[in-house]
């Protein structure tokens, strides 16, 4: 009865005019520069911060909320479109939804989309609702040992579970960490690779490194292909129609996988790509006619695009009750929270009921605007992929410097910013994944707090994290994501001479 | 040699040198776990890893990543001077004065011909965002030597 008051609240919050037109800003933006290829839901976020300094800090939440949204739907439009995913979460979308487009029937497949990333979103969002408060009366009792063994396994999972060699996603996270070191240290109050310099004391802005090693750096990209016409393979978008046959396919897909796909993004380390790939497979396998899969079959689109909004929402179950981002994404917009000054954890939804119940709602309206608006203006919204991409390039970086700019008003932090976008560029070229960088910055400060607050604890004894039940039960887990890449290649590499024994 | 092992030996130079400062760092006796330990632990960490990546890495280059002309490595180049010269000017100038120039230019650079639409943007885009920040937002950009 209190969860639906407290809902019923939220959606006082959600409905103001103001709150509304932030979310239908947010859902514009957000779809517009997640079609922008190699412009991800990161980028959008780091990039519509400095929009929002000067609103309250549930209004500017609730856009970004909406600018995430927007993201993930604007990429699975340029997967369709274009077989150019924005975002790597919609990248299954175009094996099914780039042949549809080729067929003529690419409207089709952006109503399935946008229905399906609506069921999707909206299943998670009253699944966030039944499990949030729960989870976050589990977390009032967590101490510094739990939150650094969580914390730990986060990280942990998002470099496993990365696509590419598991090796340099260590390493990413391990520099994400050692980017965190950097300044005052908070315990003792020494300086650490400041170098004498002042800008340094505080430590590094995440902005800058969010916005550097993502947009910036996709910029460089976006110089070399910027050439490519994206309107070459464009063809007519189409009837939005769907038939009854069509709802009846769609039915089983987008049922199973809202519900697997909330849970995978509930799960520190998966979430969107991880979803929608997963999603793709079992639909595939377990459906009658598995050949259709690849050659613009409606449940290949069906299933990715549920999956990956489902776990945009559960991805928000950890922050928002924990207070830890499992994500790339959630961690730029816990950096965000942390702009706003408020500190997302277990207390934040008595302490601030507000944005807690205010976010909640506002993914489902964002859900709905989704549906209600973009749907239609679609056909609009993707002329943006017309604007010339030597005017779009110095914008971006133009958004990159104003952003950064708006926080600090310190050139020192805009040279800094042109650092992490080369280091940023480079890790592209050379193959390192960003996404465990920027987690692992984010968290850094709050591990090493959490990880010396324990120990002062025990009185400087390891054993502490052995003897807590939640703590040991996470560092198991903790172990098992660092084992799974080895016995992933040893199995593989079994079955390689399985086959040519056989 | 592969590009894995290129960037293994870079970050190699990276561990040693974050570890060099890291066992400068002052110590705290008080402290029960003190403020340089966690560094020197990244430190060690990120040169095993290092050294993990130029033996594990991969052994054949893949080809998937196209190679960049050295005209294109010129064009990056280019884009990333007229960047810092950026902001370089931003605080002297001021926002507006270096922005629109920047706006053409990159533009121009980037092989853009059609002068009207580059004029357009750049002014207008200016214009909105300054307006926006310093009179909406009342998040100053750099006024510089122009009076508004």
């Amino acid at each position: 009865m209190e969860t639906l008051e407290s809902l019923l609240y939220g959606f006082q919050v959600a409905f103001t005019p103001e709150n509304l037109i932030f979310v239908l800003i947010g859902v514009l933006a957000g779809t517009v520069i997640g079609m922008l290829p190699g412009l991800g839901p990161i980028s959008a976020i780091a990039i519509m911060i400095p929009m929002s300094y000067g609103m309250s800090p549930a209004s500017a939440l609730i856009m970004m909320a909406g600018v995430y949204y927007g993201a993930i739907f604007g990429g699975s439009t340029s997967s369709i479109l274009l077989n150019a995913p924005g975002v790597a979460g919609t990248v299954a979308t175009s094996f099914d939804g780039y042949p549809m487009a080729q067929q003529g029937k690419a409207g089709k497949a952006l109503a399935i989309a946008a229905i399906c990333s609506f069921i999707g979103g909206t299943v998670g969002v009253v699944a966030l609702i039944l499990v949030a408060p729960g989870l976050a009366q589990v977390a009032v009792s967590f101490g510094p040992p739990e939150y650094f063994a969580l914390m730990l396994l986060g990280l942990t999972a998002i470099a496993s579970l990365a696509d590419g060699s598991t090796i340099k996603a260590f390493i990413a996270a391990v520099v994400g960490l050692m980017l965190a070191t950097i300044g005052i240290d908070q315990q003792t109050g020494t300086q650490r690779f400041t170098f004498g310099t002042p800008e340094l004391m505080e430590g590094i802005d995440f902005l800058i490194i969010a916005l550097g090693v993502f947009a910036l750096a996709e910029v460089g990209f976006m110089i070399i292909n910027r050439k490519e016409s994206l309107f070459s393979s464009w063809k007519e978008v189409g009837s939005l129609k769907l038939t009854k046959q069509d709802i009846k396919e769609l039915a089983g897909p987008t049922g199973r996988q809202s519900i697997m796909g909330f849970f995978l993004g509930v799960l520190p380390g998966a979430g969107a790509t991880i979803a929608s790939f997963l999603a793709y497979i079992t639909e595939k396998r377990i459906a009658k006619d598995p050949s259709q899969f690849g050659k613009g079959s409606v449940k290949g689109v069906a299933a990715p695009e549920t999956a990956n909004n489902a776990a945009c929402t559960g991805s928000f179950v950890p922050l928002l009750t924990l207070g830890i981002p499992g994500s790339g994404t959630t961690a730029v917009l816990l950096g965000a929270l942390l702009v706003y000054g408020i500190q997302p954890g277990p207390l934040m939804m008595n302490e601030h009921p507000d944005i807690f119940w205010g976010v909640i709602t506002s993914m489902y309206v964002g859900n709905m605007i989704l549906l209600i608006l973009n749907l239609p203006l679609i056909p609009y919204i993707a002329r943006a992929l017309l604007i010339p991409r030597p005017l779009l390039i110095s914008l971006v970086i133009l958004f990159c410097m104003i952003g950064v700019y708006g926080v600090s008003f310190a050139t020192f932090d805009l040279y800094l910013l042109i650092i992490f976008g080369v280091v940023g560029f480079l890790m592209r070229r050379f193959r390192f994944p960003a996404a465990p960088l920027i987690l692992a910055f984010i968290l850094g400060s709050m591990m090493e707090q959490s990880l010396r607050q324990s120990l002062t604890l025990s009185g400087g004894d390891w054993g502490i994290f052995l003897e807590r039940p939640i703590t040991l039960l996470l560092l198991g887990f903790t172990a098992l994501s660092l084992i799974w890449p080895l016995l992933k290649q040893w199995i593989a590499a079994r079955k390689r001479n399985g086959n040519v024994a056989a | 040699m592969t590009r894995d092992r290129q960037a293994a030996l870079v970050l190699v130079i990276v561990s040693s040198i974050y570890l060099i400062f890291s066992y400068r760092i002052p110590s705290f006796e008080i402290a029960v776990m003190d403020s340089d330990a966690l560094p020197i632990g990244l430190g060690w960490l990120l040169l095993a890893l290092s050294i993990a990546l130029f033996f594990f890495g991969e052994k054949k280059e893949d080809n998937q990543s196209q190679p960049i002309s050295r005209k294109e490595w010129g064009v990056i180049g280019a884009v990333l001077g007229s960047t810092l010269v950026y902001v370089f000017l931003l605080e002297w100038l001021g926002y507006i004065l270096v922005t629109i120039p920047f706006i053409l230019g990159v533009t121009a650079l980037l092989g853009y011909r059609r002068w009207m639409v580059n004029v357009a943007v750049a002014v207008g885009f200016t214009g909105i965002t300054y307006y926006a920040f310093n009179y909406l937002l009342n998040i100053y950009l750099p006024q510089g030597i122009l009076p508004f």
